[in-house]
Order: structure tokens, then C-alpha cells, then sequence
């Protein structure tokens, strides 16, 4: 790379020496040496820049690469994020049928999980479980999400005799939550697309969090139009590097300067609202996530299935000491309230789960109970499960399910028959 | 922290390298090496940077007894006080449980039932390492291979020097004891090209190769008695080729590392699955370990002095031992006294081995070794013999997941690791092509990390 270049400026020396003055030589000198020195940096600007190429390419690439590996994701996905896994159309807002972004992969009816056919196979109960990102499964490891445990907390138990009579009834359990899905979005969401799945039982597990934003949730508004939905294919060019890197960016912050910055983020946010603040928990948002909660249950009943109520459980009941790091991480997303109110308010839709229920006649599994004497590491942050929590959710929905009308019915009228 | 991760690359090294050339003092930057050691390893459990200290402090301490005194009651004083500190704690922490369940069980077979309470002890990492460190430094000062240094902080830097600290190679003191001594005045400019090279190298071994086989090899093992017997054996050819590329991986990013900092560690691995024999293979692979077992245990036991059979004692007690530094398990011993037995066989027949063509030598070598690995790898005799049973019986089963890509990722590192060239046997002065090729690994490497893959280094257990 060095020798071309350095071989030049003899050559301008000795035509400047043939026709020149040794004044105007050593101008035409040092005029050639500049040269030199400008093309020289030229080259190696161009070589950096080059380099920096190479380096940016090759680190998109290896990205794809290594999500078409580890998860068989496409290399040209249009999909960049768990958001994108979800649609608003005709029928509201839920999850898009064939999806994929990274461990979360949607299948052929839109909800997580494999695939699924339209009716339910025979012999196969068919159980649906709604809510938001706790549901959904943001942080387990791929499969360990608690819909699909369940499935294989139940299939395990029908084989070792919960449903005697019938060791051949198998359980299915398709996983129609998205992350932010609130009770109005899964009623709607119920009437409208669930129905045509003919689940047996619906398992609900509402955020009651969501009722301490500024309004009261409603249910997400139904899009008609031609284009609903649809992402454009420009989207796969968005480069996955920049949200690796944002996401090491993250990590690699201490959890003390993240829980500032949090807080700096939370206070500001509260300083620019309009609207209420809950330093106590609103009892008109209670009133609300009661009326819901019933129009869910009547809902769930009308299309024909048995619901199952659970109750939100969190990183903080039942502990000894709270984790204000989890508590703050919280905290941001519901600038409206307080950490103490967060709480409070999972806390008291509890007992509020736990009346409807005793005066519905629905399933109520209490989760917030099961998961308050789990240890720290069931949680992976202040509500979303590991794969320990997921697994302990299972199994006590288990029990749950077991107990509706529908397993029961299949059951009894099995062993009355076995028993004829 | 780990080499591969972003908060090392790029927090914790960038901090360290420039705050240390921008002092222009050789104590300021044995100070600030030792600091960053000492935030390096503190940044797992900060309780075991006291561990080190105290340490430290020790070893220092008889260097000085070995200049103050002459005697040979008082300088064996301290060669015997400072040893026996630095294996006690290591006992304690690395051994203790290991020796309470051998007693009890030992005591079963006697009929004594007899439950010895479990202790509650973490291991602190890198502690096989460090403890190496300081005893070979109080030897050498006992036999006058070096003098003991008088600067605190020369001596604390060597210990907590973070880029041999957790994983080794187990330097010895008269290795960098040159450049420790130069630090103060060495170029910056002199290595920065090549430590760059080694740390993307290594960083290449590691991400790229290591990482990328254990996908595979980790989920087939966990479920082993479930392989076929083809497998099994893709299994452990690719725990063969995780292991190597592993440590070597680490090893090379500890090297690149040193130069950045004008320190020239020496090499720990020289393609150890190029070996053709028993003896080759512990002069390639760990060659740290192996030549400070041979130089403070075999040697001093009485190496090949004593005749046919003391050397056969000899090498079966060095590796016993070897492999139990490993770790706190039988199957390390059995892995060590099985490498024993290799060596000693080769003494005995190696005339008749050495006949054979080099290319089945090679093969027959890397054979015999990823037998060995069955028992580094397994966590009980169980699953040893489990392994070993699906190797050499035809048994039908599952293959490991996603075999086509395995088989690819197995060759890439077969390739490498017994046909091309190790880190120190490539050329580090980069034209463009070059750069590029580095860049393109870097980025490749980098890449992977920020996805959610770094992995920390097998060795670390050690």
C-alpha cells in the first residue's frame, strides 16, 4: 500500500529538476509532497472507512445468521420486535398468525405456540389462555412460558390418572395473550375470534395494573381498512445490530444507575401529566376492574366455555424485604401511582377476582398466594415469570382447570359410562 | 466479568489501558494494575478479593524473608509457612466437601454410618490459579531461580495481573518479571497491533467456535443416555473441540491483553490435537500447568532418575494430582490417572507408537484424548460409563440437535484445531486484507455477545 504512492514524488522531482529554478523546484517539492501526504490520508480515510464497512455489514449479518440458528428466524424478517407480533384488524387487536420475532413465534390462528387447526381435535380439550406480557411469556426460556407448561402439567396428569376413566383425553392449550392486552381487549377479543377456536375453558389472568393509567382501559378499537396490519417490507431492512447493542447498553449499566435513571425518567414523566394520581388505590378503578372482570366472566360463558379467574401475582407479596430496584422498574410504567399503590391495587383485585368469582360460580385460582412463598427467582423482574414462576403458575391453574365443569363433565360422564 | 462481554470490551478496558498510559510512573502503574485486578475479580464476589490479598501478603512477605535471611532453618521457614497457608485455603475452599463425602463414603464401606455435615462454601473463582501463582513465585525464590522483589506492587500486579488472574496461563513470576521491571518505560505503540490480534483471535476461538458447538453439545449431553451411539460421538467430539477452543480461546485473549499492556504472556496452547503422542500432547496442551507440574512436582518427586517403575510412579502421582487441581471430583483423578497411564505407556511402548505413519498417530492421539474428556466431562461414573458404553456399543437414539449445522461447526474447529495455524503461529503485521479479516471476526464475534450467548469459560470452575 506504501510503495506506490512513495514513488511518485520522484518523478515530479525530476521533471522539476529539468525544467525548473531550485526555487520553484522546492515549491514544486513541497506541492507534491503535500500531494503525496493528501492521498495518503485519502487512502487511509477510505481504508477506515472501509474497514468500518466491513464491520457494521458483518455485524448485522452475524446477527441474522444467528437468529436463523438459534431460532429459525428468517434472514429477511420483517418482524423487529415482540410489538410486532401483534394486529389490529377486523376483529380488534391480537396476536398475528405466523409471526416470528426471535423465541416467540406465532402460529397459523395468531396465537404462541405450535400449530393449532381451527376446531379441536377429537379427544383433545381445547383450553385458551388470555392477558398480557405475564401470559404471553417475555422472559422464560422458549416453551417454558406457563400456557405451555400447562399443557404439560395437565397432559402429565391425565396420564397418571386425573381423569380415569378417559386416559386418552388429551389437552391443548393455545396461548391468545400479547403483551398490554387489557380485560376490554379480552373480552372483545373473546366474542369476536376466540369463539371460532371452540375452546372448552378460558384461563383469564388480568393486569389490574392497567386500570392506574390515566384513563380506564377500553378495548382496543377494531380496524377495517384493506392495509390493517400490514408491515411494509422496508421493515427488514431495519438493522438488528442497533437493538443488540441497545440492549447490551442496558445490561452493561449497573442496576443502581438504572433504577436512577428509571426514577429521573418516572418523575419526569409525572411532572408533565395531566389527569389523576393515585397516591391510594382509586376506588373507581376498582369498581371498573370489578364490572370488567364480570362482563369477562359472562363473556367467556356466552361463547360457550368455562372461565378460569387467576388472581395477578408479583415479586412483592409475601416478601420479607421489597426490592426497590423492581419496585422503581415498575414504577415507570405507571407514572400515574406510586410503587406502595401498585401493590395495593394487586392486591385488592384480588379479593375483588375472589367475590366475582364466589358470586359467578366461576374457577378462581390464587395465584398471588402461590407465587407470594415461591422463592426470589420464580420472578424475573417485579411481574414477569422465570421459568420457575411460569412452572409454579402451571401447576396451581392446573388444579384450577381441572376443577371446571367442562374436565369434569368429560370425566364423570366417562366413568359413569366405564362404570355401566 | 468476562473477556466476552460488552462491559469489559468496552467500559473496563478502555478504562484500564488508557488511564495506564497515561501514567508515566512505574509504581503509579503497578498501582493501577493491581486496582483494576482487584476491580476485575471483585466484580464477581468483592468478599474473595480479600482471599487474594491476604494472599498476596503472605507470599510477599517470605520474598522479603528469603532476602533478609540465609539460614536454612528461616529461609525454608518461609518457603514451608507461606505454601502451606496458600494450599490450606485452597483446600479449604475447593476441597473441603470433596474430602468430607470420600471420608464418609470411605467410612460406609467400613460399616460406619456416619453423616459429616454438608459446608456452605463458594468456590472463589480463578483461586487454582492465583494460589499457582504464588507458590511457584516462593519456590523459585527458595532455589534462587529469581530474586525476590522488594516492590510491593510488582508483586501484587503479578498476582492480580487481570488478564492471566481467573483462567491462567499460570505465569511464573522470572516469565514477565522483565517486562513488570520495564513498565515504566515501555512503548505503547511496540504490541498494541499484535494485542489486538491475539484478543480478536482469541475472541474468534471463543465466540465463534466455543460458543457455537456447545449450542449443541450441551443440550445432547445433558440428555446423554438418550444418544445414539453416532451421537455420542458428535457429542464429544464436540465437547472435544468446546474445550479447546475455550481455553485456548481465553488463553490467546489473555495473551492479546498483556501486550496491550506491554506484558508478554507466553503461550498455553500449541495445537495440542496436532500432538502424536501422550508426551506431545502435555507439551501443547495447558502448557502452563503441565510444565509447572513437571518442574515443581515431577521433578522434585524424582522424575525419570529413579529408573523404570519410579518414573511410572511419577507420572501416574503428577497427573493424579494434575487432575485433581481440576476439580474437587473422582472423575478428575480417574482423568488424570488415566493420562498418567498414557504417559507411562508410551514410555514403556513408545518405540513400536512412533513406527506408525504421523497422520495415524495424530488421529489415534486425539482419540485416545476424547476418550479422557469422557471423564473431564461427566459428573459421575454413571454418566462416564453411560457415555463410554454408547461409544463402543452400536446403540440406537437421538442424534444431536441440528445436526447438519453441528456437523459444519465441527469441522470448521477440526480444521483449525489439527490443520491450521494457532494464534502464535499466524503473522500479526495486517495489511488490508488482513484488517479486514480481523474486523470481519471482531464484528462476527461482537455480534454474537450482544445477542444473549456469552457464555463464561469452562475453565473458570477450575
Amino acid at each position: 500500500m506504501t510503495s506506490a504512492p512513495a514513488s511518485e514524488p520522484a518523478d515530479v522531482s525530476v521533471s522539476a529538476r529539468t525544467h525548473t529554478s531550485p526555487a520553484q523546484y522546492e515549491q514544486a517539492s513541497s506541492h507534491g509532497k503535500s500531494q503525496d501526504h493528501r492521498r495518503n490520508l485519502l487512502l487511509r480515510l477510505s481504508g477506515a472507512f472501509a474497514l468500518i464497512v466491513v464491520f457494521a455489514l458483518t455485524f448485522e449479518l452475524t446477527c441474522r445468521v444467528e437468529d436463523w440458528v438459534m431460532y429459525r428466524m428468517p434472514l429477511a424478517s420483517p418482524y423487529r420486535s415482540v410489538e410486532d407480533l401483534i394486529i389490529r384488524d377486523a376483529d380488534g387487536m391480537h396476536g398475528r398468525p405466523n409471526a416470528q420475532f426471535q423465541k416467540w413465534i406465532m402460529n397459523n390462528v395468531g396465537t404462541r405456540g405450535p400449530r393449532a387447526s381451527l376446531l379441536p381435535v377429537s379427544g383433545t380439550v381445547r383450553i385458551i389462555t388470555v392477558g398480557a406480557s405475564e401470559t404471553f411469556g417475555l422472559r422464560e426460556s422458549p416453551g417454558h412460558e406457563y400456557p405451555r407448561q400447562l399443557e404439560d402439567s395437565l397432559n402429565a396428569r391425565l396420564r397418571n390418572g386425573a381423569c380415569p376413566a378417559r386416559a386418552d383425553l388429551r389437552v391443548e392449550v393455545l396461548n391468545a395473550a400479547f403483551a398490554g392486552m387489557t380485560l376490554p381487549t379480552i373480552q372483545q377479543d373473546v366474542r369476536n375470534r376466540l369463539v371460532r377456536l371452540h375452546p372448552a375453558v378460558v384461563v383469564a389472568y388480568p393486569s389490574p395494573a392497567s386500570y392506574l393509567e390515566a384513563e380506564r382501559p377500553v378495548a382496543a378499537r377494531p380496524d377495517s381498512s384493506p392495509n390493517a396490519g400490514v408491515i411494509g417490507s422496508r421493515a427488514m431492512l431495519h438493522p438488528r445490530a442497533i437493538d443488540r447493542l441497545r440492549d447490551q447498553l442496558k445490561e452493561m449499566l449497573p442496576t443502581a444507575i438504572k433504577s436512577w435513571l428509571r426514577q429521573r425518567e418516572t418523575d419526569a414523566a409525572r411532572a408533565g401529566v395531566a389527569g389523576p394520581l393515585f397516591s391510594t388505590p382509586p376506588a373507581d378503578r376498582l369498581s371498573a376492574f370489578e364490572v370488567d372482570v364480570r362482563q369477562l366472566i359472562s363473556g367467556i360463558r356466552a361463547i360457550g366455555s368455562a372461565p378460569v379467574l387467576v388472581t395477578h401475582a408479583n415479586a412483592f407479596v409475601g416478601r420479607r424485604t421489597i426490592d426497590g430496584d423492581k419496585l422503581i422498574a415498575w414504577e415507570k410504567f405507571f407514572p400515574r401511582t406510586t410503587g406502595a399503590t401498585l401493590v395495593a391495587f394487586d392486591s385488592l383485585s384480588r379479593s375483588v377476582e375472589f367475590s366475582v368469582a364466589a358470586e359467578s360460580g366461576a374457577v378462581v385460582v390464587d395465584a398471588t398466594r402461590r407465587l407470594a412463598s415461591a422463592p426470589d427467582s420464580a420472578f424475573a423482574d417485579y411481574e414477569h415469570f422465570a421459568d420457575l414462576g411460569a412452572a409454579l403458575m402451571a401447576s396451581a391453574i392446573a388444579d384450577g382447570v381441572l376443577a371446571t365443569e367442562p374436565l369434569a363433565r368429560i370425566c364423570s360422564r366417562a366413568q359413569a359410562h366405564f362404570g355401566n | 466479568m468476562l473477556f466476552n462481554s460488552y462491559i469489559f470490551i468496552f467500559a473496563f478496558l478502555p478504562v484500564a489501558y488508557v488511564v495506564f498510559w497515561a501514567l508515566r510512573n512505574t509504581t503509579a502503574r503497578y498501582i493501577w494494575l493491581t486496582l483494576t485486578g482487584y476491580v476485575f475479580y471483585g466484580y464477581w464476589d468483592a468478599r474473595f478479593c480479600l482471599l487474594m490479598a491476604f494472599s498476596t501478603l503472605v507470599s510477599y512477605g517470605a520474598g522479603l524473608g528469603f532476602l533478609r535471611w540465609s539460614d536454612q532453618f528461616r529461609r525454608k521457614l518461609c518457603l514451608v509457612v507461606p505454601i502451606v497457608v496458600d494450599l490450606s485455603l485452597l483446600a479449604f475452599f475447593k476441597y473441603a466437601n470433596f474430602g468430607l463425602e470420600t471420608t464418609q463414603a470411605i467410612l460406609h464401606v467400613a460399616g460406619i454410618d456416619v453423616r459429616v455435615p454438608h459446608l456452605n462454601i463458594v468456590l472463589p473463582i480463578g483461586i487454582s490459579f492465583y494460589t499457582f501463582h504464588t507458590i511457584t513465585y516462593i519456590v523459585d525464590c527458595y532455589r534462587g531461580v529469581i530474586r525476590p522483589t522488594r516492590r510491593f506492587f510488582e508483586f501484587s500486579t503479578y498476582v492480580s495481573l487481570f488478564s492471566q488472574l481467573v483462567a491462567g496461563p499460570i505465569v511464573r513470576f522470572r516469565q514477565i518479571e522483565q517486562d513488570l521491571e520495564n513498565i515504566g518505560t515501555t512503548s505503547r505503540t511496540k504490541w498494541l497491533e499484535r494485542g489486538i490480534s491475539f484478543f480478536a483471535i482469541g475472541l474468534v476461538e471463543k465466540v465463534l467456535i466455543a460458543d457455537t458447538i456447545s449450542a449443541f453439545v450441551d443440550p445432547a449431553l445433558a440428555q446423554h443416555q438418550l444418544l445414539s451411539t453416532a451421537g455420542t460421538w458428535m457429542a464429544m467430539l464436540g465437547y472435544s473441540f468446546q474445550l479447546y477452543f475455550d481455553f485456548s480461546g481465553y488463553s490467546t485473549m489473555a495473551v492479546g491483553l498483556g501486550y496491550l499492556f506491554g506484558i508478554r504472556i507466553p503461550q498455553n496452547f500449541n495445537s495440542p490435537y496436532k500432538a502424536l503422542d501422550p508426551s506431545d500432547f502435555w507439551r501443547r496442551w495447558h502448557i502452563s500447568l503441565s510444565s509447572v507440574l513437571r518442574d515443581y512436582l515431577y521433578i522434585p518427586l524424582g522424575g525419570n532418575r529413579g529408573g523404570e517403575w519410579k518414573t511410572y510412579r511419577n507420572l501416574l502421582i503428577t497427573m493424579l494430582l494434575g487432575g485433581l487441581w481440576h476439580g474437587a471430583s473422582w472423575t478428575f483423578v480417574v482423568w488424570g490417572g488415566y493420562h498418567g497411564a498414557l504417559l507411562a505407556a508410551y514410555r514403556a511402548w513408545g518405540k513400536t507408537w512412533d513406527r506408525l505413519p504421523a497422520v495415524c498417530r495424530r488421529i489415534g492421539m486425539f482419540g485416545l484424548a476424547v476418550v479422557g474428556w469422557v471423564f473431564f466431562r461427566s459428573a459421575s461414573f454413571t454418566m462416564a460409563a453411560e457415555i463410554l458404553h454408547r461409544m463402543f456399543v452400536p446403540t440406537g437414539g437421538l442424534s444431536v440437535a441440528q445436526a447438519p449445522l453441528a456437523a459444519v461447526a465441527l469441522g470448521v474447529a477440526a480444521w483449525w484445531a489439527m490443520v491450521g495455524p494457532n494464534a502464535f503461529e499466524m503473522s500479526h503485521e495486517y495489511r488490508w486484507r488482513g484488517r479486514i479479516v480481523l474486523a470481519t471476526g471482531l464484528a462476527a464475534g461482537l455480534a454474537i455477545i450482544a445477542g444473549s450467548r456469552s457464555s463464561p469459560f469452562l475453565y473458570f470452575q477450575f
